[in-house]
């Protein structure tokens, strides 16, 4: 296996190697902890909906990434939950829009537990019957997240947002997509996006980086790498409509505001996104003039965030939270963001902000889970572990200002959860 | 890993959690104190009030600059409910002084900033400044109105509230909205000045080194207070057992229903006596190993989150599921059906031991995570002897079959809450 060692100068440092059969290893070790946290994760989410692998096209129903993802938790010889819960260690998975990770924490029986996740992964083990049983729960699933205001606030974002690309859809799927899902499809998405070159593995904490990746040599199964081609979507520069709202039992409106961003390349670069994140700490951080008006003007709360939020073929810049006005919030939003335009960067806030996500970065380094968590990024998006804080040292603000030309007011779109009449007496 | 204790004055302590792994030191100051519905309001409001704004820092914006220049140290404030008392929390973090571009000194500053917030309030005739109150109290009365969008937190709240009527625990932990919207500067003041005088007060250091002078200045600026009527916050109520169980339906504008069950212990109180119920809830109600996960979510495909747990001070287990509302009595008699199961000792030792082991395991990665541990000795303050992590972890691992069955003997239904569709469908 070819095996590189990457340093920095906060005293970590992390191996990275490739199988044979392409899949990706990172591993850093952190041996005066007790614990550590593994990922086993697939470059495949819920935007993976059109695809060809050798020719052959195929699409596949919403929700479908998801689905695989519970059911693969099942495996002939019984579910992995059961032989974790043998070893104690804590396991989960997630999909979002373009990754699929199964993952475990434990303090104990590490090496037992890792074995356990290069089996279970690679082991699918569908039939019609398992497939029933979890149309009911991921059912409830569904229909927990309608009840989310949170959540159902940012879909319809993004539902107007994209014409067609297949973030506008959540990522669970519907009731009516989920009953198209049966066990032939789940194998075909299964041989197509968990073959070993589309994945990673991706571990931090207390463990032997060399002991890691001999019993990986020997635990990943023989496969031809596959050479997937997924289909772009057909998505133009505007937005669908600026405005969108629904009515849900909440006690005052919350919002989701977004700039939707064009991608002429799928992928943005960490230096787009490290200089987005300062731009959006500048626009509306804690320590920003905007924020204080915000606060001071009784538009938003605790609960005011932004992101830059990005994958294959999507990016935008999403501010969102509570308000009595949420037009008004999205109004003085673009207002600051036109004066950042026209009067430039102020330097002492920038340096401020650099100081604190520096920080941010440094503080992220100290928790497994954390670091694990970038160590997936970094197999996601091509770039170094240690990147980030080598960047953030010599950006400047006028590097920063530059990214302030892809928030355009005329693909912003503003939407909004109102409260339900009954609950707005 | 070890703790330390420092007595700083009456009833007052500073607790050093030695643990060299990390790169950040964080200090945080607890205040327990009695949980009240004349005081509730008010005493929740003190952390974000004191946390905002002081008479060094007297603007919220300002201070928000000084942290991210402090390479984002975390200011962080809360306000939790721990058995029948409020614990305040104000607590700092920042990265180690090594990591900073020129070596500059963060942690004396940041525990001096957090002192001067505590101790030094922006504050002139004995009351808060209007404008900083009216700001607090606008982001308190949104924060509580804003528990609605959360169905599941929601609904527990009001199982709690239903459950403890007229008593402490009942009390919501951060007030009523009326209660807030009564709060004047003077009465903000006074209820900062009881802090002072008659919380149980913990300092509590985690890093490599107690911060320069932290205990010695803390200790300095209690001398100028008087204290007197000390709160006790290892005195709880224990839950009496309801001669016939309680119903309450509620109906929302929501998909889904939540069913949340509350349940009476006989086995209650702190470490010394109460953790078999720990076991007994994770046994019934926690891992996917549990009796509630393996059966009312895997076998029969009812919800997709089915989990107990428990409050030992105070003698309470809850089970909380999201069901459609077809399904909630089927719910609901599987889960009594499945607490019988435990209380006749039908459980098998595989669930029995992965439960020990999943606890076990999960109490040794505390040392690996900061937070984790000032949260932990933060809350330990109930207890009349202050265990690590992996002293409990040894007392869980002595637990037996036996101990579970006799826990789960004392454990009674009190009150079902159920939140449902407005429309039956």
């Amino acid at each position: 296996m070819h095996k590189q060692v990457f340093e920095s100068d906060i005293g970590e440092s992390y191996v990275m190697a490739e199988h044979p059969s392409g899949l990706k290893i990172y591993i850093l070790e952190k041996p005066q902890y007790n614990s550590a946290y593994a990922v086993f994760g697939t470059k495949y989410g819920s935007i993976d909906t059109h695809f060809a692998v050798n020719g052959e096209e195929t699409r596949v129903p919403e929700g479908i990434a998801h689905f695989l993802e519970h059911k693969l938790f099942e495996s002939e010889d019984g579910d992995a939950f059961t032989k974790y819960a043998r070893t104690g260690a804590y396991a989960n998975a997630f999909t979002s829009f373009d990754r699929t990770c199964y993952l475990f924490s434990c303090s104990d029986r590490f090496y037992e537990n890792l074995g356990i996740l290069l089996d279970f992964v690679q082991s699918p083990y569908f039939t019609a019957q398992t497939v029933a049983k979890e149309q009911g729960i991921i059912g409830q699933e569904i229909r927990m997240y309608d009840d989310s205001p949170e959540w159902r606030v940012m879909f319809n974002m993004l539902t107007a947002m994209y014409h067609s690309h297949p973030v506008r859809i959540d990522i669970a799927g519907t009731v009516e997509s989920i009953a198209q899902i049966d066990d032939k499809l789940l194998y075909k998405c299964y041989n197509t996006f968990y073959n070993p070159s589309n994945m990673f593995i991706c571990i931090a904490g207390n463990v032997d980086a060399d002991k890691v990746l001999t019993q990986i040599n020997g635990g990943i199964k023989t496969v031809s790498p596959l050479e997937i081609t997924r289909f772009p979507a057909d998505e133009p520069d505007g937005i669908v409509k600026p405005y969108t709202e629904q009515s849900l039992a909440v006690a005052q409106p919350l919002f989701c505001f977004g700039f939707k961003e064009n991608a002429p390349n799928p992928e943005r670069t960490l230096k787009e996104k490290v200089c987005t994140s300062l731009l959006l700490e500048i626009i509306a951080g804690d320590a920003s003039p905007l924020y204080k008006r915000l606060v001071s003007e009784g538009l938003v709360n605790d609960e005011f965030s932004f992101e830059y939020f990005t994958g294959h073929g999507y990016a935008a810049v999403i501010f969102e939270g509570e308000s009595r006005d949420p037009r008004r919030v999205a109004e003085k939003l673009k207002t600051e963001i036109d004066r950042l335009k026209a009067d430039g960067i102020e330097k002492r806030l920038f340096s401020a902000v650099r100081c604190g996500l520096y920080g941010e970065a440094v503080r992220a380094m100290g928790s497994v889970e954390s670091v694990a968590m970038q160590l997936v990024n970094c197999a996601m998006g091509g770039h170094g572990l240690f990147d980030e804080l080598k960047y953030l040292k010599t950006v400047t603000p006028e590097d920063v200002y530059k990214r302030l030309s892809l928030l355009d007011g005329e693909k912003a779109v503003l939407s909004v959860i109102n409260p339900a009449e009954e609950e707005t007496a | 890993m070890s703790a330390k204790i420092y007595r700083l004055t009456d009833g007052a302590e500073g607790l050093f959690i030695k643990n060299e792994r990390f790169n950040t030191t964080s200090v945080s100051f607890n205040f327990y104190l009695p949980l009240s519905e004349k005081t509730a309001a008010a005493y929740a409001l003190l952390p974000f009030m004191l946390t905002t704004c002081g008479e060094k820092y007297p603007d919220f914006s300002a201070l928000n600059y000084k942290l991210a220049r402090l390479y984002g140290a975390q200011l962080d404030a809360s306000a939790e409910k721990l058995g029948d008392y409020q614990l305040l929390r104000m607590r700092i973090s920042v990265i180690n002084d090594r990591y900073t571009f020129e070596s500059e000194s963060l942690i004396k500053q940041a525990a001096d900033m957090l002192l001067s917030l505590i101790f030094e309030p922006k504050a002139s005739d004995g009351a808060f400044c209007e404008e900083d109150l009216s700001r607090e109290k606008r982001k308190a009365v949104e924060h509580i109105k804003g528990e609605i969008s959360e169905k599941r937190i929601y609904a527990k709240n009001r199982l709690i509230e239903e459950m403890y009527k007229g008593s402490a625990y009942g009390v919501p932990k951060c007030g009523t909205v009326k209660d807030v919207e009564a709060i004047t500067g003077k009465s903000l003041y006074c209820a900062w000045e009881d802090m002072l005088k008659k919380a149980y007060i913990r300092v509590q250091a985690v890093g490599a080194a107690i911060p320069s002078r932290l205990f010695e200045d803390a200790a300095l600026r209690l001398e100028n207070t008087e204290r007197r009527d000390i709160t006790d916050c290892r005195l709880n109520e224990p839950t009496a057992p309801a001669q016939t169980p309680f119903e309450i339906t509620e109906r929302m504008a929501v998909q889904q229903g939540k069913l949340c069950l509350g349940f009476s212990s006989e086995m209650y109180g702190d470490d010394d006596v109460s953790l078999p119920l720990m076991v007994m809830t994770d046994v019934f109600g926690g891992g996917p190993y549990s009796r509630l996960f393996t059966n009312v979510r895997e076998k029969m495909s009812l919800c997709y989150y089915c989990s107990a747990s428990s409050v030992r001070q105070k003698g309470l287990i809850t089970v909380e599921s999201g069901v459609e509302e077809q399904n909630a009595e089927k719910a609901q008699r599987e889960i009594l059906s499945q607490l019988e199961t435990v209380r006749q000792g039908g459980f098998t030792d595989f669930e029995f031991e992965s439960s020990v082991k999943s606890i076990c395991d999960s109490l040794s990665t505390y040392n690996d995570s900061q937070a984790a541990l000032d949260t932990w000795y933060a809350l330990k303050a109930s207890n009349h002897t202050l265990y690590s992590p992996e002293e409990t972890a040894r007392k869980i691992s002595e637990i037996t079959r036996a101990d579970v069955v006799k826990a789960a003997g004392g454990v009674r239904l009190h009150t079902v809450y159920r939140l449902l569709p407005k429309e039956a469908k």
